[in-house]
């Protein structure tokens, strides 16, 4: 599998849901087409009702498509086998509440056909990596919106697959946890991993995402890596140590008369993210 | 991956535990083994029957299985429906189907989750009726001889010996085509319905008895006895005269060996009657000869003994109750894993309130499989009519050859329902049990099993 292999395919992908008597109803996605790539973070964005959900349910096979193509890992995603490579973290938490995270691990585990050593070794990496090794005893139905997110990603991670399908993957989680979750996700794709989310929080999709397609009404938008769509033509933005006053004058002179309009001087703002990360965490180590 | 078998098994094992441990958890098992307990024990301390130990086991008998058989049905359903539509509901499969499982390792693992929750209470309900049984036994305070007596009546299970038919059915079939071929057969009937109604004649004729008259017939007993236990003879008295005075008579029965047991009764006409026949009589017997004489000289009745086809019955020990209740309790998980079916495949295609709508119409049909009989075999959807036949509409034919279809299909039940079995003490034979098992789980439960996981293959998930 090379890097410009592509991990799901879509042609003029259509569904159309239809009424009791078998009459056109919605016409939730129209005609889309879609390339992801293997290794890269794909982000799906749009508003409610424009599609997102409808597409990931096609690409794990719970919902046919009406007309169109569509190929996951080269395969339907019909087919059982494609969904042995495939992980999913559905937006709300979809699980057994009555179960604790071992067992729930466990369960989902064995759905995949897992046994033994490797089993064990796998549900316990994944607990510990998601911080829950202090409740791994304790029932889901107990746990908070951010720890029920971390063991539906672990679920998702189990089979360590080629593709993860995520849903609002940092809904719920405190910035720490979520900074964690974003870099485990940048540390996936490096490994190969193939990553396609859908969510509304547009700060996370910028920092992670490489590529984002944006839904509206069925079809798709826009396309094309975060960069791209980001950048304004014929404006740039340059960062450099403070030089002093006069020089500093002296090159805002030089590109005003150049361009004709006196750029902009700022000092580079630090993110709320990072300061809050940064606060906690010097807390956190004093304490 | 996934079509490796042994995956596939483990993967049939998870769904199997997740049901049944989601019962244990979410209370259901704990709260309908509280149920049982109370309604098995609670019933008969309600129901006091004659107050007699007899009277007292016979409820425990008749009563509890009936409670605990309609209960377990009623739960099979409701949890077989919610099984698979619940969690489509509230979107818990969806994230199980994201997996590497096949619908039909789904179903099957959801399907043997809830029989093993039967299973369970099953055999909580054969341990509480075999306790209740043993204590109202040993701790009655009745003499030895009556304990001995119930003992003998209930703690057996006797296998069932009508008499030899005085004409064998080839002959019958011989009689009848010769009748309808001299054209004396009756009007639309054809050469079958003669001989069975010429076999019901001659069983009739051979059990009417005149005033101080007897009749003699021979029982076979295929399998002798082994043991010294009693066996039972079932019979009941019709008389041509309203007048429902009692008639004194003597049973005469003798075995093959010589050996002869009297024993001097009192009848009611249309009161069923159960003598207790020594074992010392029937012991190592290959067959016996029962003769009953009428005393009386007075009423002028003509008494029959087969009326309605109900020959006199004799009921040879052959084998314990409690293995007897075991095979009971088999077939009845036999019933509740068709039942699971039932509910899982309505479950997979409907949502849940019409899903449990449908299974439990489908129950109550299956449960008027008496009524469905009568109808089929009679023709009459009520009472049958006395009189000139009436015309029937095209709207009675169809609905006619509708009830005749389920009949087909309902026959089974009836056959294979264990429970006027147990009721009555009446040997469930390992064949039986077997039939019962082909039918319900091999034929009634794959062909269920199919429609629904082709169906549920085909369903969406949005």
């Amino acid at each position: 599998m090379n890097d410009e292999e592509l991990v799901i395919e879509a042609r003029d992908l259509t569904k159309v849901f239809r009424d009791f008597w078998g009459r056109p109803k919605v016409r939730a996605v129209n005609g889309i087409n879609l390339d992801v790539r293997r290794g890269e973070i794909f982000g799906l964005l749009g508003p409610n009702g424009s599609g997102k959900s409808t597409t990931i349910k096609m690409i794990l096979g719970l919902l046919h498509p009406t007309s169109g193509q569509l190929s996951v890992l080269g395969q339907s995603p019909r087919a059982v086998s494609v969904k042995s490579r495939m992980g999913f973290m559905p937006e709300e938490s979809y699980l057994y509440k009555y179960l604790t995270a071992d067992e729930i691990l466990n369960f989902y585990a064995n759905l995949y056909g897992m046994s033994g050593c490797h089993k064990t070794e796998r549900v316990n990496t994944l607990i510990e990596q998601m911080g829950l090794s202090k409740a791994r005893d304790r029932r889901v139905g107990e746990f908070s919106k951010g720890m029920a997110r971390r063991i539906g990603l672990a679920q998702a991670l189990l089979n360590d697959p080629d593709l993860i399908l995520l849903d609002e993957p940092t809904s719920g989680l405190d910035p720490i946890a979520c900074r964690e979750v974003k870099d485990l996700l940048l540390a996936l794709a490096r490994q190969g991993k193939t990553i396609l989310i859908c969510s509304h929080h547009l700060s996370d999709m910028q920092d992670i995402c490489s590529r984002v397609a944006i839904l509206l009404q069925g079809e798709v938008c826009a396309t094309g890596s975060v960069q791209e769509l980001l950048a304004t033509p014929d404006t740039l933005k340059l960062t450099l140590k403070a030089p002093s006053q006069t020089t500093l004058t002296e090159v805002l002179d030089l590109l005003e008369r150049e361009t004709g309009t006196r750029p902009q001087v700022d000092h580079t703002g630090r993110t709320l993210e990072s300061v809050y990360i940064e606060t906690v965490s010097q807390r956190k180590s004093a304490t | 991956m996934s079509h490796h078998p042994g995956k596939s098994l483990t993967r049939i094992a998870a769904l199997a535990g997740l049901t049944v441990r989601d019962a244990v958890r979410s209370r259901l098992l704990i709260s309908l083994g509280a149920i049982l307990i109370i309604g098995l024990i609670g019933l008969p301390l309600l129901i006091s029957g004659d107050n007699t130990l007899t009277g007292r086991l016979q409820v425990i008998l008749n009563y509890t299985l009936s409670f605990a058989v309609t209960m377990l049905s009623i739960v099979t359903l409701w949890t077989a429906c919610g099984g698979v539509s619940s969690e489509i509901q509230d979107r818990r499969l969806y994230l199980i189907l994201t997996k590497p499982v096949h619908r039909h390792e789904l179903w099957l693992g959801k399907w043997l989750g809830i029989v093993a929750l039967n299973a369970l209470l099953l055999t909580l309900t054969g341990f509480i009726i075999g306790v209740m049984t043993w204590h109202t036994l040993f701790t009655s305070p009745e003499s030895e001889t009556v304990k001995r007596q119930a003992r003998e009546q209930f703690l057996l299970a006797r296998q069932s010996r009508l008499p030899e038919s005085p004409i064998s059915a080839q002959q019958a079939q011989a009689s009848a085509a010769a009748i309808v071929k001299s054209g004396h057969a009756p009007a639309g009937m054809d050469a079958e319905q003669v001989a069975t109604e010429l076999m019901k004649e001659l069983k009739s004729a051979r059990f009417v008895i005149a005033p101080t008259g007897s009749i003699h017939f021979t029982t076979l007993i295929t399998s002798p006895l082994s043991g010294n236990n009693d066996g039972l003879l079932n019979y009941k008295i019709e008389s041509s005269r309203p007048e429902r005075t009692s008639i004194p008579a003597l049973w005469e029965i003798q075995a093959a060996e010589g050996k002869v047991f009297h024993l001097a009764v009192t009848n009611y006409p249309g009161i069923p009657n159960r003598l207790l026949i020594p074992g010392s009589v029937i012991q190592g017997s290959q067959s016996l000869t029962l003769s009953y004489h009428r005393l009386d000289n007075l009423s002028q009745a003509t008494l029959f003994m087969a009326q309605n086809g109900k020959e006199p019955e004799l009921l040879i020990p052959s084998g314990s109750w409690a293995m007897n209740l075991n095979r009971g309790l088999l077939m009845i998980l036999c019933r509740l894993a068709f039942l699971s079916a039932l509910g899982l495949t309505a479950g997979c295609l409907l949502s849940t309130p019409v899903a449990v709508f449908v299974a439990f119409f489908m129950m109550v049909l299956l449960a008027m499989s008496g009524y469905v009989e009568s109808v089929a075999t009679s023709g009459a959807f009520y009472i049958p009519h006395e009189g000139p036949a009436l015309s029937r509409t095209w709207l009675d034919e169809v609905i006619l050859s509708q009830f005749k279809g389920l009949n087909m299909l309902t026959q089974p039940l009836l056959r294979l329902d264990p429970v006027p079995l147990l009721e009555e003490g009446r040997r469930i034979s390992w064949l039986l049990t077997a039939q019962a098992v082909a039918w319900f789980v091999g034929l009634y439960t794959a062909v269920t099993a199919l429609i629904g996981i082709i169906l549920f293959n085909r369903r969406e998930l949005g």
